[in-house]
C-alpha cells in the first residue's frame, strides 16, 4: 500500500535523508526509531507533502504522491505533528469540525456524516468532556489526544504521527499508545509513528524503520528489533536487556556504565 | 449573544454612522443650496469612500494575521504599503500616464509596488526553514525604511509642487475622494472580499500554521500567492487613491477576533463592517478636530494605532 523507493530530500545544501526505501502493507503499525536528527521528521513531512522538494518516488496506492492533489491526499493520509497544538485559537469541536476541510468544496454544506466522523473521532479519542474548551486551556495529554482526534476526523486510511507522546508523563504515554492501538486494531488504520521508545517499538505487532543519517539502516518486525548490537550501532550506547516480570516481554534499558 | 445577533448589532451602528457622517459640521453653513451641494457631492461619497476603503485595509490585515499567525503582521508593518507608497510615488514623479484593464498608472504603480515588497519580505522569511515572527516583522521593518528612503529620493528630485503632492499624500487622507475615485475602488475591494469569503476555511486553517493546513488538504503554497496578490492589489489601491492610511488593518481585525471570535466565514463580514464603519468614524473625527481646516486621517489612524501596536507587543510578551 505505502512504498517508498530512493526518498532523498535536501533542505538548502543540508541533505536530510539519503536514499530511503521501504514498504508498509496496509493495516501494519509501522513505528520510525532513530537518534536526534536522523530524519525521521522529514520522512513523515515528505510523505505528507509538507516537503515538497523531495526526489524519489513515494507510492499511495501505486499511485505516485505527486499525482495526487493536496486535497485528495488528505483524504488518504493525515498527520498528527510534533508540536503540540496548545497554541491554537479554536475550540475543541471546532477545530475537529475544520479538519473535515478535504471532504468539502468551497460552497458544500456541512453534512450529517461530518458530523458523525466528528463525534466518533471525539468517542474513541476520549476527548468529548471537552468538546466546547479552548485548545490553549487543555493539558498537555488531552491536546496530543484532540491532535490525534482531529487527524481521525479526516477519515484517512493511514495516519502519520510525529512523537505523540514525547512530552508526557508515563499515564498520558500509556493513555495515547492506547488510542493509537485501538485505530490500527479496530478501525484498520496504517499507523506510521516517529518514536524514541524502543520498548514501545520492539513489541510483536509493530513493523520498525530505523534511521540513522538520513539513511534507513534496518526494517524488521518489532519483537526482534531489540537487541544489542542493532541497538548499539543505531544510538552509540550501550543497552542492558531484561524481561518484564509480568508480560514477559524483553525490555532494553540505556545502560549508563 | 450569537454570532449573527452581534453581526447584525454592528451592521446597524456602521449604517447610523454612516448616515450621521455626512451631516457632522454642515450646520454651520447658512446656503441650503450650498449645503445641498456639499452633503451630496462631497460628504456622501467621501463617507461611502471612507467605508470602501477602511473594510478593504482592514480585511487585508486580517489576512495578514491569520497567514503569519500574528496580530503585529499586516500589510503596513511588514513594509507592503511603503512599497505600494514608493510605487505610486514613483509614476507621480515620473509622470506615467497609462492605464491597464482600467487601472490608472498610480495604481498599477502602487500594486507593483507592494507585490515586490511582499515578494521580498516572504523570500527573506523562507531563507531559513523555521522563521520566527521576530524575523519578518524586522524584515518588514527594514523594508519600510528601505521604501522610505526611496520615496524621500524621489521627493527630493522632485520639484516643489510634486514634492509637496507627495508629501502631503503620504500622510494618508480621504479630502480628494468624489465619486469618481469610489468607483475606481469599489470593485477591487468587492473583488478582494469575494476572494476572501471564498478562501474562509483555508484562512482558518492557516491560522493552525502551514504544517495542520497542508495536512488537511491546503494547497497551501496556491492559497498564499493568491492572497499575496488579492491584498497587493487591495492594499496598492488604496494607497493609491488615499495614501497609506497606518493601523486600520491592524487593529480592526483584532478587536473583531475578540469580537466574533477566528472564524473566518464570520470575521471576514464582522471585518469589513467594522473596517468601514472605524475609518468613517476616524476621517469624520479628522475632519472637526481643527474645523474649518482638516488633518489627514492617517494621522488620526497613526495616533491611536501606534499605542495599540505597543499594547499588543507587551501583551504577547507576557503570554509568551
Amino acid at each position: 500500500m505505502i512504498e517508498v523507493s530512493g526518498l532523498q530530500v535536501r533542505l538548502q545544501e543540508k541533505t536530510l535523508l539519503t536514499d530511503i526505501s521501504f514498504s508498509l502493507t496496509a493495516g501494519h503499525y509501522l513505528v520510525v526509531v532513530g537518534p536526534n536528527g536522523a530524519g525521521k521528521s522529514s520522512l513523515l513531512k515528505a510523505m505528507m507533502g509538507i516537503i515538497d522538494k523531495a526526489d524519489g518516488e513515494i507510492l499511495f496506492h501505486d499511485q505516485p504522491l505527486s499525482t495526487y492533489s493536496q486535497r485528495e491526499l488528505a483524504r488518504l493520509v493525515s498527520y498528527v505533528p510534533q508540536s503540540s497544538g496548545r497554541q491554537l485559537p479554536f475550540a475543541v469541536e471546532d477545530f475537529l469540525k475544520m479538519s473535515r476541510y478535504a471532504h468539502h468544496s468551497a460552497l458544500s454544506e456541512w453534512q450529517p456524516d461530518d458530523q458523525e466522523a466528528v463525534e466518533d473521532a471525539l468517542r474513541i479519542t476520549n476527548t468529548s468532556q471537552f468538546r466546547q474548551r479552548q485548545m490553549t486551556t487543555l493539558s498537555g495529554g488531552e491536546s496530543q489526544r484532540v491532535m490525534i482526534a482531529a487527524a481521525l476526523a479526516q477519515q484517512t486510511p493511514m495516519m502519520l504521527l510525529d512523537e505523540p507522546t514525547s512530552y508526557l508523563d508515563p499515564h498520558h504515554q500509556v493513555e495515547v499508545h492506547r488510542v493509537i492501538a485501538r485505530l490500527n486494531e479496530q478501525l484498520g488504520i496504517t499507523v506510521i509513528e516517529v518514536s524514541h521508545d524502543i520498548n514501545h517499538a520492539g513489541q510483536k505487532g509493530r513493523e520498525v524503520l530505523a534511521l540513522a543519517d538520513g539513511q534507513a539502516v534496518w526494517q524488521g518486525p518489532g519483537e526482534i528489533f531489540l537487541e544489542q548490537g542493532r541497538l548499539q550501532r543505531l544510538y552509540q550506547q550501550d543497552f542492558v536487556f531484561v524481561t518484564h516480570p509480568r508480560s514477559g516481554r524483553t525490555i532494553a534499558l540505556a545502560d549508563p556504565l | 449573544m450569537t454570532a449573527s445577533a452581534k453581526l447584525t448589532l454592528l451592521s446597524v451602528l456602521t449604517l447610523a454612522i454612516m448616515l450621521l457622517a455626512p451631516f457632522a459640521g454642515l450646520s454651520d453653513i447658512a446656503d441650503a443650496a450650498i449645503r445641498e451641494h456639499i452633503l451630496y457631492d462631497i460628504r456622501l461619497p467621501r463617507t461611502l469612500f471612507a467605508f470602501v476603503a477602511g473594510a478593504g485595509l482592514a480585511l487585508c490585515g486580517m489576512v495578514f494575521q491569520a497567514m503569519f499567525h500574528n496580530p503585529l503582521a499586516t500589510p503596513f508593518t511588514l513594509g507592503v504599503a511603503s512599497g505600494a507608497s514608493f510605487g505610486a510615488a514613483l509614476t507621480v514623479f515620473l509622470g506615467l500616464n497609462v492605464s491597464l484593464l482600467g487601472f490608472d498608472a498610480t495604481t498599477l504603480g502602487a500594486f507593483i509596488g507592494a507585490l515586490v515588497a511582499i515578494s521580498f519580505v516572504y523570500g527573506i522569511s523562507r531563507l531559513h526553514y523555521s522563521f520566527s515572527i521576530e524575523t519578518l516583522l524586522l524584515t518588514g521593518v527594514a523594508t519600510s525604511f528601505f521604501f522610505s528612503s526611496l520615496i524621500l529620493f524621489t521627493q527630493y528630485l522632485s520639484n516643489i509642487n510634486d514634492s509637496f503632492r507627495i508629501l502631503r499624500w503620504l500622510m494618508g487622507g480621504l479630502s480628494i475622494s468624489g465619486y469618481q475615485s469610489l468607483l475606481q475602488l469599489l470593485p477591487i475591494v468587492a473583488f478582494s472580499a469575494g476572494i476572501m469569503i471564498w478562501l474562509s476555511r483555508e484562512l482558518n486553517l492557516l491560522m493552525a500554521g502551514d504544517e495542520i493546513a497542508i495536512s488537511r488538504g491546503v494547497a497551501v503554497k496556491r492559497v498564499r500567492y493568491l492572497l499575496f496578490f488579492t491584498t497587493s492589489l487591495c492594499v496598492g489601491a488604496i494607497v493609491a487613491l488615499c495614501g497609506p492610511i497606518g493601523f486600520v488593518g491592524m487593529m480592526v481585525p483584532h478587536i473583531c477576533r475578540l469580537i466574533i471570535g477566528t472564524d473566518h466565514r464570520w470575521l471576514i463580514p464582522t471585518t469589513l463592517i467594522f473596517g468601514g464603519g472605524f475609518l468613517i468614524l476616524c476621517d469624520t473625527l479628522a475632519r472637526l478636530v481643527i474645523a474649518p481646516a482638516e488633518l489627514p486621517v492617517g494621522i488620526i489612524t497613526t495616533l491611536l494605532g501606534g499605542p495599540f501596536f505597543l499594547w499588543l507587543l507587551v501583551r504577547s510578551r507576557r503570554s509568551a
